[in-house]
This record gives structure tokens, C-alpha cells and sequence, in this order.
């Protein structure tokens, strides 16, 4: 028998977001417990591990050399041609920075919790959630494979793509097939990788999506694709075009897998609704991933640590209505939805370009030094060169 | 008319990694995923293949 149990905030789910939206709520007083229902945080590893690090301050996340793997210098766009964009660091904080052990990353932010005064339970598994009058009030859960339940002033849903707690609280959380991408990815040795950038193809080779090159160390680096869903047309798409790519590719054909992993990625516009009576998303199961890049991470701990703040201040006025609750959806998209759905924006337009067109704009866009890297800029350089390209995108201009 | 086509989703570990992708894109929600068990609710599912597509290495089929 497991007792049940009572808590002021609960979180579901210790990824990223959740640990983050645990941390931020114990710094401000809240009695919190975050469950996960694996046995260890961070594994298996679902994720390309690249990120941007200059959110980092923003949410108190200390780089540490336990978890990076390689500091990259910028990222290269290859169109289908192979005509290279390079974007330097000083102009894409936003889309590169370090190669990461993801397991080891989610780790430290568990651990950033847990010190904070967080409670950590593992094994440990929501089944539904609790509703009173039409509030959601906790639980029912499982733990080493005994049902319980717990009962919290709050409760935060942060499991992944793969999101129940939104659903069972009533939040519509479905995603279009455009909106999806199903990615796989390997872990590969023995290949020409280079370790200062983080390298990206477009076109044909990934519909609707990119394959993408991220160097762990010399001659290991994780190859991985994303394909559109609403373009695929048999069983395993991802693995098909994988596989080609890489057998078109002789620095990675010669190569050798050691690892892979896939999932679902949301590249929707932001969800309409975050919270309800009691209850609040973060993440990815709050679709808070960049419809544009695919990274998730940073939008996850940015909103997940005004979730925790807001959590706190809920169950210290024991008022945790959708009213109170609604500080959270405001804050999250006041720092970043406007980027979400003008990236989603430009995703949809994205996915309509001809392989003609995509070595056309990276063609236009060689030598030229952009101020900042942003859509917009992109599109500016672009017209210079092919304006009948971007006639198309004027809305963006 | 009862749709008697199956779906078969192969988790004993062969080709599933239990990624999720097939459980977060159900348009019925009637996918789910327990670590390392996926199950489905045959008589939510109405086979509209959303999940044999999203499934990066092909561990779903409709027969």
C-alpha cells in the first residue's frame, strides 16, 4: 500500500519543463513534488541535444562541463544544391550554442529542483487526473505499480509530446499533421563531422523538415531527421529518407550507429489555452516548442519557471482558479509567443518551397553579413538578390 | 458497417522505441503509452492511420 498524499504544486513529468516549473515554485515557498514516471530522469535520450544557451541566466541554469559536449561556433544551412549559409555565433544565439548529454542536462535540473526543496518521486505514474466541481485537484497515480492518489493546490502538466494531462483536464491539446514532425535520429562514429558548427539540410532530403548534423566530439555526431507528417507517405518516412541521405552522404555512409532515437516533434502555433481550474502546461505538451527549429528546451524552462513562480503565489493565496492561473498564460506569452507564431508563420511557408527556391535563397544570401539573424533580415537580403522570391513572403516584410 | 480492418502496433521492443509520436498525435486519444508497453483502445480506434505514418520506424500497421 502507498499513502496517498497532499501537496501544494504538483508537477508531472521531470523533463526540462518540469523540473524548471519545480524549482521556480520550492525558490518561492511552495511545498512541491514532481513525479516521473521513469526510473531514471533523463533516459532514453529523445532529443537532438542542441541548444542555445543565452537563456541560460535567465533561468539559473550554470553551465556545467558534466553535461556539454562540444561548444559550437555557429551553425551552417545547407540548401538541396549544398550551397552553404553560415551563421556565426555572434548573430545566432537563438539557434546555436552547445551539444549537450541530454540525460546528464535533465539530471542537473532535477537536481536544481530537488535542492531547491523539491520533492522527487520516480516510478512514479498519473492516470488520470482528480476533478472536484469541475477542478482539477490532483491525481490518481501509480508508484512501483500501487495506485494512490495526490491531492495538490496545483497541478502542473509537463509530460512531453506525448501529453495526457491536458487532455484528461479538458485543455485541447491535438495538433494538426502539419504541425507534427516524426523524427528519428542516430548516433553515429566514425564520421566527418565538424566540430565547430552545427550543420542543417533543407529541402527534398526532409519534407518539411530538415536533417540535422550535431557534433558530440571528433568523428561522433548525432545524425537525425524530422519529416512534416502531413508529407509522409508509407511506414518508417524518417528511416527512409535517413537512410538515404546518409548513403548519399560519404563522411556519414562510412560511419557507424551506436544509438537511435525518435519521437514527435510539435511545430504548431501556440495552444489557445494553458490553464484551467487547477491546472497549468509547460512544455511540450504545452506545444511551446519552436515551430521553426524544432528546440523545445529553452521555451520549456522560460515558461516553466513563470509557471512555477505563478504556482507558488496560487497555493500561498489557496486561490489557484483559472483566473489566478491566467497570470501564467499571460506571462509565457508575453515573453514568447509573438516568435512562435511568427516562426509557425514562416514554417507554413517554408514547407511549400521547391528545391529550386531554397538554393535560390541561400544562393542570395552568400556574403552577406546579417546584423541580427531574424526571418526578417533574411528575407531583406533575399529580395536584393531574387525579389520575385520573396513576393511570396511580403507579409513578413 | 463495422470496420474490420486491425490495427497492429508491434511493442515488444523489435521495432518499437516507444517514442510516443503515435500516442501524442491520436486525434482520439486512444493510444497509450506505459513505458515500455504501448496498447490501444480497439473500440475508441477508427483506424484512420494518423499513427501508422507518425511512427518513425514503422512499428504500426492496418491489415
Amino acid at each position: 500500500m502507498v499513502d496517498d498524499l497532499r501537496t501544494d504544486v504538483l508537477v508531472i513529468g521531470a523533463g526540462p519543463a518540469g523540473s524548471m516549473t519545480a524549482k521556480w515554485a520550492a525558490k518561492h515557498g511552495a511545498e512541491v513534488l514532481l513525479i516521473e514516471k521513469r526510473q531514471e530522469i533523463g533516459s532514453p535520450v529523445r532529443c537532438g541535444e542542441g541548444m542555445s544557451k543565452d537563456w541560460f541566466p535567465e533561468v539559473g541554469i550554470t553551465p556545467s562541463p558534466h553535461w556539454i559536449n562540444v561548444e559550437v561556433e555557429g551553425a551552417r544551412i545547407f540548401s538541396p544544391s549544398e550551397k552553404v549559409f553560415e551563421i556565426n555565433e555572434k548573430y545566432a544565439g537563438n539557434e546555436v550554442g552547445f551539444v549537450v548529454e541530454r540525460d546528464g542536462f535533465d539530471k542537473q535540473l532535477a537536481i536544481d529542483a530537488a535542492n531547491a526543496g523539491a520533492e522527487v518521486l520516480l516510478k512514479t505514474a498519473a492516470l488520470s487526473v482528480l476533478k472536484e466541481n469541475g477542478k482539477v485537484v490532483g491525481v490518481k497515480a501509480k508508484r512501483f505499480g500501487e495506485p494512490f492518489e495526490i491531492r495538490a493546490k496545483v497541478t502542473i502538466g509537463a509530460d512531453g509530446f506525448e501529453s495526457q494531462v491536458g487532455r484528461w483536464a479538458g485543455i485541447p491539446t491535438n495538433i494538426a499533421m502539419r504541425d507534427m514532425d516524426t523524427c528519428l535520429q542516430y548516433r553515429m562514429t566514425r564520421v566527418d563531422c565538424d566540430v565547430r558548427y552545427c550543420d542543417f539540410y533543407l529541402g527534398k532530403v526532409a519534407p518539411g523538415g530538415y536533417v540535422w548534423i550535431f557534433p558530440k566530439a571528433e568523428g561522433i555526431a548525432n545524425v537525425g531527421i524530422g519529416v512534416q507528417l502531413s508529407k509522409v507517405k508509407g511506414m518508417a518516412d524518417p528511416r527512409t529518407y535517413l537512410d538515404a541521405w546518409i548513403a548519399n552522404h560519404p563522411g556519414y555512409a562510412k560511419g557507424k550507429k551506436i544509438d537511435m532515437v525518435g519521437g514527435g516533434v510539435s511545430i504548431s502555433p501556440p495552444l489557445k489555452q494553458t490553464v484551467g481550474d487547477g491546472i497549468m502546461l509547460v512544455g511540450d505538451a504545452a506545444r511551446m516548442i519552436d515551430p521553426l527549429t524544432g528546440g523545445g528546451i529553452a521555451n520549456g524552462c522560460i515558461a516553466g519557471k513563470i509557471c512555477g513562480e505563478v504556482a507558488a503565489k496560487a497555493a500561498e493565496q489557496n486561490d489557484a482558479s483559472k483566473e489566478v492561473l491566467m497570470a501564467y498564460d499571460k506571462g509565457w506569452r508575453a515573453r514568447l509567443e509573438e516568435k512562435l507564431y511568427r516562426n509557425w508563420l514562416a514554417k507554413e511557408k517554408l514547407c511549400t518551397l521547391s528545391d529550386e527556391t531554397f538554393d535560390k535563397v541561400i544562393d542570395a544570401l552568400q556574403g552577406v553579413k546579417l546584423e541580427k539573424l531574424s526571418v526578417h533580415n533574411i528575407l531583406r537580403a533575399v529580395r536584393d538578390k531574387y525579389p520575385e522570391i520573396t513576393k511570396e513572403f511580403e507579409s513578413f516584410l | 458497417m463495422p470496420n474490420k480492418r486491425s490495427l497492429h502496433i508491434e511493442s515488444s521492443g523489435q521495432l518499437c522505441i516507444y517514442c510516443g509520436a503515435c500516442v501524442g498525435i491520436c486525434p482520439l486519444n486512444c493510444i497509450y503509452l506505459d513505458e515500455t508497453r504501448i496498447t490501444f483502445d480497439e473500440r475508441i480506434c477508427t483506424r484512420c492511420e494518423v499513427c501508422v505514418k507518425a511512427c518513425p520506424v514503422g512499428a504500426i500497421e492496418i491489415g
